[in-house]
């Protein structure tokens, strides 16, 4: 593509690019961009619309749930970890199905398994317990992080 | 006949020129006035910390009193820069130390700032005055208490919006027993309970102090006690404003708001109950400065308090105002200059509109001397930014925020590319854009034409083509920050306008189509600027055509920098073997 300074030229080509309706762009750039309606849970998204944190902590507040409740999610050999706002779930089933998108690998929880990365959290007492054997309440209650272990740990 | 002015008058004419924008005219002109420039200068800006290094500031203003310095990305505010980046204050805070142990006033910007580093500051500077933290994070309430003890000058404490470990609310105790010669002091991001009597005591030992900002663990009582030793407050932030309902609360409560004589700036405010807000009455015909963002009242309260408000000049408010609320705003409050909207409910699938393109039309029609503009809403038209911009010709920063990305004019379902030129045309002044909704090329082109003076742009999820990023850096003659998120292109356009770049402070573009290829080659062609590509989940290997998570681009005198962390690709770093296939002309 040459850029000249005439408009003749690019007008030409942007007439014969097809300008992309709203929902065609939403496809092309799901790689960012995922509606809530269309992703597995309600996750509201932490980059949009371009508020401070601050603020978008204090309206989720506001918005009848429990606070918020933000844990640092690591991936075990991985340094950098996510956070994660666990009161945006309804419960392990869809923490797992997020944390499948996220990393973009099948994580379990409950029962440990040479092949799969098992789910572990940090209790409030320090130690390091599989996610899955307490009600989800009492685990909101407990949790301080959370790690995915590599397969083959044990 | 060439005239030579001596070097003391220089330095007298120069005495009488703050803005640094001028001084750095002034050094422009030749060598001799470039040395009297640099020896004056008390107070250097530095707007991007990996732009110079710390010795080279330090060698060259040895005058320094001031520093101000920023370091991640603006966008970092919103969550797109990952943790671990960079900005980190410890160097020149060490190089200051050593250098320049005159120094008064640190002003840092979304910065990393470690308990080392406060304690630092504290040990190295004599004389220090002014901290003021903004954005930042690292640090903890260890490394305030140490500033507190033993900066005994200290006027002004402002955490504003950091991230802070908070270890409890001794801290405060730390200030000197005998009276503090605090000016300001703000510690509204701070989440633990403060001590009220500790609290008290030090209020009671500081006559200076005219403005200060309460976390929200302070209570209504604690506020009530505070006021009370403080009726000479110019600037204050509320702590939460929930409490029973009991009628001598809010007489107390009243009662201490009708002393403070003096008050302009209100804020904080969270958890605020409506039957609170008459407390307020009596302070609203001074007030100059309303922050509500953390208010969730409805609009008949709002309005209630803000019809009172006739010498506002800055509103902060949630779209609980609702249209009707800013039409009142535009009838009570006529010396408005700024105005900031925020969505309650960001939700893209919310229902209910609070407010739309009307309330702003209201307030552009109203509130002649308005010039600062931030507005969130859902959809928008043409004809209200077209109105906008005839009323408003003199607005010097325009943000609006369509929430629902590629909205066109809901009425017309054109794309918003008419509204925002006549925002960019008419508006001659303008130093700062943010453009939303559906924008195709034209509209780029439109801004790189007429927006002649606007220095900083944000862009998401717009324009067509390579077009639209090659209309903004051929134009746009003041550019210095460029910050895009969302838009579909990016390697034609940012080879072809390289040289662009160097005259620019930053280029931001993130979940654009980048390749690595044109990250390379960019970053070969142009050694005087720093190339980041910042990856969170590279791929394997990095073919040439991969697009990349994230790129910043930024000019800069003091080469590499070396303190990236994993994610971050610099070509200094990684250089790999090969040659892009891209030929730039």
């Amino acid at each position: 593509m040459e850029f000249s300074n005439s408009c003749s030229s690019f007008s030409s080509s942007s007439v014969d690019s097809t300008k992309p309706s709203p929902s065609e762009s939403s496809v092309n750039l799901s790689l960012s961009l995922t509606f809530p309606s269309t992703s597995p849970q309600r996750e509201a998204r932490q980059d949009w619309p371009p508020i401070k944190s601050r603020l978008r902590d204090t309206l989720k507040g506001r918005r009848g749930d429990d606070t918020s409740l933000f844990v640092k999610v690591y991936m075990e050999g991985v340094p950098i970890g996510r956070k994660l706002d666990l009161c945006a779930f309804s419960g392990y089933e869809s923490l797992l199905e997020n944390l499948y998108h996220m990393f973009d690998t099948l994580i379990i929880c409950g029962k440990r398994d040479r092949k799969h990365h098992v789910l572990t959290y940090e209790d409030k007492d320090g130690d390091w317990m599989m996610v899955g054997d307490i009600p989800w309440d009492m685990f909101l209650e407990t949790v301080r992080r959370l790690k995915i272990t590599r397969p083959e740990r044990y | 006949m060439a005239l030579r002015l001596p070097s003391k008058v220089l330095k007298h004419i120069l005495s009488f020129i703050d803005s640094n924008e001028d001084r750095n005219s002034v050094s422009l002109v030749c060598k001799s006035w470039f040395e009297t420039e640099r020896k004056t200068r008390k107070r250097v800006f530095v707007g991007n910390c990996y732009a110079v290094t710390p010795a080279a500031v330090a060698r060259r203003f040895p005058a320094m009193r001031s520093l101000t310095l920023k370091g991640k990305p603006h966008f970092a505010d919103y969550n797109l820069v990952p943790d671990g980046w960079g900005g980190y204050a410890c160097p020149w805070i060490e190089s200051m130390a050593a250098k320049s142990p005159y120094l008064e006033e640190i002003r840092l910007k979304r910065m990393v700032v470690t308990d080392d580093c406060l304690e630092r500051i504290a040990a190295s500077f004599k004389n220090f005055k002014v901290l003021v933290l903004t954005s930042c994070e690292g640090f903890s309430t260890d490394g305030i208490a140490a500033i507190a003890s033993t900066c005994r000058n200290l006027r002004v404490l402002e955490l504003r919006e950091c991230i802070v470990e908070d270890l409890g609310g001794d801290w405060l105790s730390y200030f000197p027993e005998t009276s503090t010669s605090l000016v300001s002091l703000d510690f509204s991001c701070l989440d633990s309970e403060v001590k009220i009597s500790d609290l008290e005591r030090l209020v009671s030992r500081s006559p200076n102090l005219k403005s200060l900002k309460l976390n929200p663990a302070v209570t209504l009582d604690g506020l009530v006690s505070i006021l009370r030793r403080a009726p000479q407050l110019t600037e204050l932030g509320t702590g939460s404003f929930a409490a029973e309902l009991k009628p001598e609360a809010f007489t107390k409560l009243s009662k201490a708001f009708s002393n403070c004589k003096q008050l302009q700036s209100l804020s904080g405010l969270w958890d605020v109950l409506p039957e609170y807000l008459p407390a307020l009455y009596s302070v609203c015909p001074g007030l100059t400065s309303l922050n509500l963002s953390y208010a969730t009242v409805r609009m008949p309260d709002l309005v209630e308090l803000l019809r009172r408000c006739s010498k506002l000049q800055k509103l902060w408010v949630m779209d609980l105002i609702e249209d009707k609320g800013l039409e009142a705003v535009a009838s009570y409050c006529k010396e408005l200059r700024e105005l900031r909207v925020f969505p309650s409910e960001p939700d893209l699938d919310a229902t209910n509109i609070p407010v739309t393109e009307q309330g702003l039309v209201y307030v552009s029609k109203g509130c002649r001397k308005l010039e600062s503009v931030l507005y969130f809403c859902v959809q928008f038209t043409n004809a209200a930014l077209i109105t906008i911009a005839r009323k408003r010709p003199n607005l010097k920063c325009f943000r609006l925020c369509v929430i629902e990305p590629f909205a066109p004019d809901y009425k017309t379902n054109e794309p918003l590319d008419k509204g925002f030129k006549a925002i960019a045309e008419g508006c001659k002044d303008l130093r700062r854009l943010s453009v939303s909704g559906l924008l195709s090329d034209k509209a780029f082109k439109y801004i790189g034409k007429h927006a002649k003076k606007v220095r900083m742009l944000s862009i998401a999820f717009a324009g067509d083509s390579d077009l639209m990023l090659h209309h903004l850096l051929s134009g746009c003659e003041s550019l210095k920050k460029l910050e895009i998120r969302d838009c579909p292109f990016g390697d034609t356009a940012l080879l072809e306008n390289a040289a662009k770049l160097e005259t620019m402070r930053s280029l931001w573009m993130s979940s654009c189509f980048v390749s690595f290829g044109a990250c390379k080659l960019l970053s070969q062609k142009m050694p005087r600027l720093n190339v980041e590509v910042i990856d969170e989940h590279p791929p394997k290997t990095r073919p040439e055509s991969s697009p990349v998570e994230r790129i910043y681009i930024y000019r800069t005198v003091a080469g590499p920098r070396m303190d990236t962390p994993e994610f971050v690709w610099t070509l200094h770093k990684n250089p790999e073997i090969g040659v892009s296939k891209l030929a730039i002309k």
